[in-house]
């Protein structure tokens, strides 16, 4: 069935979020605060800002949180008990998400959704409804379109707002989305065909000012092969072994599993971790399979744009957000690091005949 | 007891004591003076509230502040640290380093917006039983009119208004122009070149134009020849002296392209030990000033880019020239905007403050971008990262990041200079540059030591002067 799309002006859209909060559901959605822009469960919808740009960092903790409690033990006259962890409850709709973090969710579904799949997270995704937001602008950091991405995909998103004039096309995607906008059949007009051209025209505007070279999917074998070039040296040289690129990535899901508590009670929880830190591979023996931070920083390339690809149909882990490009405290830029990998990779394939 | 997270989504108002509730004081006491002081009220039959719960430590210097935040981690409701009186320390002088400690936590706590019934100092005498009980007391009755502590990582009461800073006063000075920039740059070039060449410096960590646009990333160039990629402009904004701990194990002899402030790092380095005089050549730059978002760093204002005292070379848009030298530059400085912004915070009351912390802990990731970044985080193993005990919780959730956050600052007190590259990376924008800030003030006020200044100087918090103000310690 072919699905309609609504026309709201910025009134409209406010009174359908206030609609959906008075449902009960909660919504998160990007917000200004303190000079930041976060996304943040909403209690107003005036709250919520629509405008250029994206988030610090990407919605992923509200599917995979930075920290949670797997199961809590209590141990009362000798006898242990175990309780699984209260899991999710309240439906949620990320409202908002920028496209490339829309897509960054299909990546996590792959790894938590995938042959085996991780209840916790399951649970949080099936009451989940991403509402993206398609882009009218694109910041330097932007590189998406390198990526197989685009300022209006739709991987990974229910519905999508994108701005037409002074109001908005609201576009189901999935029941999902169907079921969200409800409440707008016969209220609200479909958009007119001229809104679809200015709203392809405006993805089209945005996918050209983001300039940065391709990355091909049948990169990933090339990469792979790079393991060994001394250029990951030289590349990695500068990173200081922090964990921002990993920790604002909508991508980047590993995790750390830790026991805390006493003789009488505890938990056990897992909180981001990442591969960047030196601590993330190194053995109780003290061994460490990658030992420099050049060796680190060659994993977090390689899984997003080799290993990660090779194991799901060439596609890059990488959604081209740009967040790590930005926020780098030393200005490491990974689709740099990509192309100058690939393309020393190839020339010593060829140099090897 | 272990105390599981504290969710803390929906509006909550400020805790009641609960029926029934009893005071939980930690007493961190010391073995020689304060328990035997306990035991004397014990022996003469002086009765004192069972309020406390005394952990005995040898000395007073051996209590750690990160043993005072654990207690608070743990759910205390308020914490007493008991020693020898000065001059009595069975080890001589434990109990003077220790007070400098105490100094430095008292006031982060204080900044943080701890209410200060929650923290006491005391020295109390092996034969002070009288005072001991007494002590117990009074901190028991402070403690219950302050209820108890069930805002610890999180705000006391959300409906609270946020608290935001104020607008800071324009920057007193643009950076020059790009021709000047162009010129130190140049000048840079060939000094690195010429170091590479007579083997003065095995490398040169400067900086490179980045992917971004105005963009300057840390550089390394170890031949002669590609001393052209060095560059200098108003976004050299990276404090290179954190790689020189790296630098020195992987080339021996590193040049490393220093900001005045960046240079008061480097001094830190050489003055704790982590980087041999010999190893290390300074290249200061005269600077006029970096931006942040476009406009003036904070960290700029008062400053006049000068180069610092123990640069081996001074770079200006005039020449590069062996030794400190002075730059024909005059430029415009003003008052440090992070004073009036720490001000402004110590002027709201301390609910607000520690509602603002909260707030601001609440977002920090625990990415570690602070501690990669500050040369002075050099140690090979973090405390964050031991696990017996567990000094830091790993949840990142508003109590670990407390601890995380406290610890962090606590660990750079009388040894951060101040380059604010903390606050630059933070990617949750958390006012890092304000703590440490106001920890810089207090040592600087109490103890009369700048840090970054001296590299034969004793830095402040593993000395002490036998007059030390201590007006908070009864």
């Amino acid at each position: 069935m072919a699905r309609t799309a609504w026309r709201l002006t910025q009134g409209e859209l406010l009174e359908w979020l206030e609609h959906l909060l008075r449902e009960g559901r909660r919504i998160v959605a990007p917000v200004e605060e303190d000079g930041l822009r976060l996304f943040r469960a909403v209690h107003a919808a005036t709250q919520v800002c629509l405008a250029p740009g994206k988030t610090r960092w990407s919605p992923k903790e509200f599917l995979f949180p930075r920290t949670e409690t797997l199961f809590t033990y209590s141990a009362d006259g000798g006898e242990v008990r175990l309780a699984d962890a209260v899991g999710p409850e309240t439906e949620q709709v990320l409202f908002g998400v920028r496209p490339c973090d829309a897509a960054g969710l299909c990546r996590l579904d792959a790894v938590f959704h995938g042959e085996t799949a991780d209840g916790l997270y399951a649970r949080r995704r099936e009451l989940t409804t991403v509402a993206s937001l398609a882009c009218d602008e694109a910041e330097p950091e932007c590189f998406c379109t390198a990526v197989g991405g685009s300022p209006a995909g739709v991987d990974g998103s229910d519905l999508q707002l994108v701005a037409v004039g002074e109001g908005w096309i609201v576009r189901p995607l999935t029941r999902k989305g169907e079921a969200l906008t409800a409440s707008l059949r016969g209220r609200a007009p479909v958009p007119a065909p001229e809104d679809w051209a200015q709203a392809e025209e405006r993805a089209r505007r945005v996918a050209e000012r983001i300039r940065q070279r391709p990355i091909a999917r049948e990169w990933a074998a090339v990469l792979e092969a790079s393991f060994g070039l001394p250029l990951w040296e030289a590349l990695g040289r500068r990173c200081l072994g922090c964990s921002i690129c990993t920790y604002v990535c909508p991508s980047c899901s590993c995790f750390d599993v830790q026991d805390s508590g006493n003789a009488w009670c505890g938990e056990r929880c897992r909180s981001w971790d990442s591969c960047t830190f030196a601590l993330f591979t190194r053995h109780a023996s003290g061994h460490d399979p990658r030992p420099t931070q050049a060796a680190r920083y060659r994993q977090r390339v390689l899984h997003k744009f080799a290993y990660f690809p090779l194991a799901n149909d060439g596609q890059t882990m990488c959604v081209g957000c740009g967040r790590c490009v930005a926020l780098c405290p030393v200005g490491m830029n990974v689709h740099e690091s990509v192309q100058r990998v690939a393309a020393a990779a190839r020339e010593s394939v060829d140099a090897r005949g | 007891m272990l105390q599981l997270a504290r969710a803390a989504e929906t509006p909550t108002a400020p805790p009641v004591a609960p029926e029934g509730w009893q005071p939980r004081i930690v007493a961190l006491v010391c073995n020689w003076c304060t328990y035997a002081g306990a035991d004397m009220a014990g022996t003469t039959r002086r009765s004192y509230p069972a309020s406390v719960r005394p952990v005995r430590a040898p000395c007073t210097g051996r209590i750690d502040p990160l043993l005072i935040i654990k207690a608070f981690e743990q759910g205390a409701d308020a914490v007493l640290v008991s020693g020898c009186h000065p001059g009595d320390c069975h080890y001589v002088q434990g109990n003077l380093v220790a007070r400098r400690r105490f100094t430095a936590l008292r006031a982060l706590m204080e900044f943080l917006g701890v209410d200060g019934r929650r923290l006491h100092f005391a020295w109390v005498s092996a034969s002070e039983g009288v005072k001991w009980s007494q002590l117990v007391e009074e901190v028991t009755a402070a403690v219950r009119e302050a209820g108890p502590f069930q805002d610890w990582g999180r705000r006391a009461d959300s409906r609270r208004p946020a608290v935001s800073l104020p607008a800071v006063a324009p920057a007193p000075r643009s950076t020059p122009s790009t021709a000047e920039q162009q010129g130190v740059a140049e000048h840079l070039q060939r000094l690195a070149a010429t170091l590479l060449d007579e083997g003065r410096a095995a490398v040169v960590i400067g900086y490179a134009a980045g992917s971004l646009p105005g963009q300057m990333v840390p550089t390394f160039v170890t031949r002669p020849e590609d001393a052209g990629t060095l560059a200098w402009s108003d976004g050299c904004v990276n404090n290179l002296a954190v790689y020189l701990p790296r630098a020195q194990r992987e080339w021996g002899k590193a040049a490393v392209v220093v900001k005045r402030c960046d240079a008061r790092a480097a001094v830190g380095l050489l003055q704790e030990g982590q980087v041999r005089r010999e190893n290390v050549v300074l290249v200061g730059v005269s600077c006029p000033g970096v931006l942040e978002h476009g406009r003036l760093a904070l960290k700029c204002y008062p400053c006049d880019g000068e180069v610092a005292s123990h640069c081996d070379f001074t770079v200006t848009p005039e020449g590069a020239r062996p030794g400190v030298a002075r730059s024909a530059a005059t430029r415009e400085v003003a008052a440090d905007p992070r004073d009036a912004l720490v001000a402004h915070l110590e002027s709201l009351a301390p609910a607000d403050r520690w509602g603002y912390w909260q707030d601001q802990f609440a977002r920090c990731l625990r990415c570690y971008g602070c501690r990669a970044v500050c040369p002075l985080c050099y140690c090979a193993v973090c405390v964050a990262e031991t696990n017996r005990p567990q000094w830091v919780p790993t949840r990142i959730d508003g109590q670990g990041n407390l601890v995380w956050n406290l610890t962090r600052a606590l660990h750079l007190v009388g040894r951060c200079g101040g380059c604010d590259e903390c606050a630059r990376v933070c990617p949750a924008d958390v006012r890092l540059d304000l703590l440490n800030h106001r920890l810089r003030l207090e040592v600087e006020t109490r103890f009369g030591y700048r840090a970054g200044e001296d590299p034969a100087a004793a830095p402040p918090m593993v000395t002490f002067r036998p007059d030390d103000p201590q007006e908070f310690i009864r």
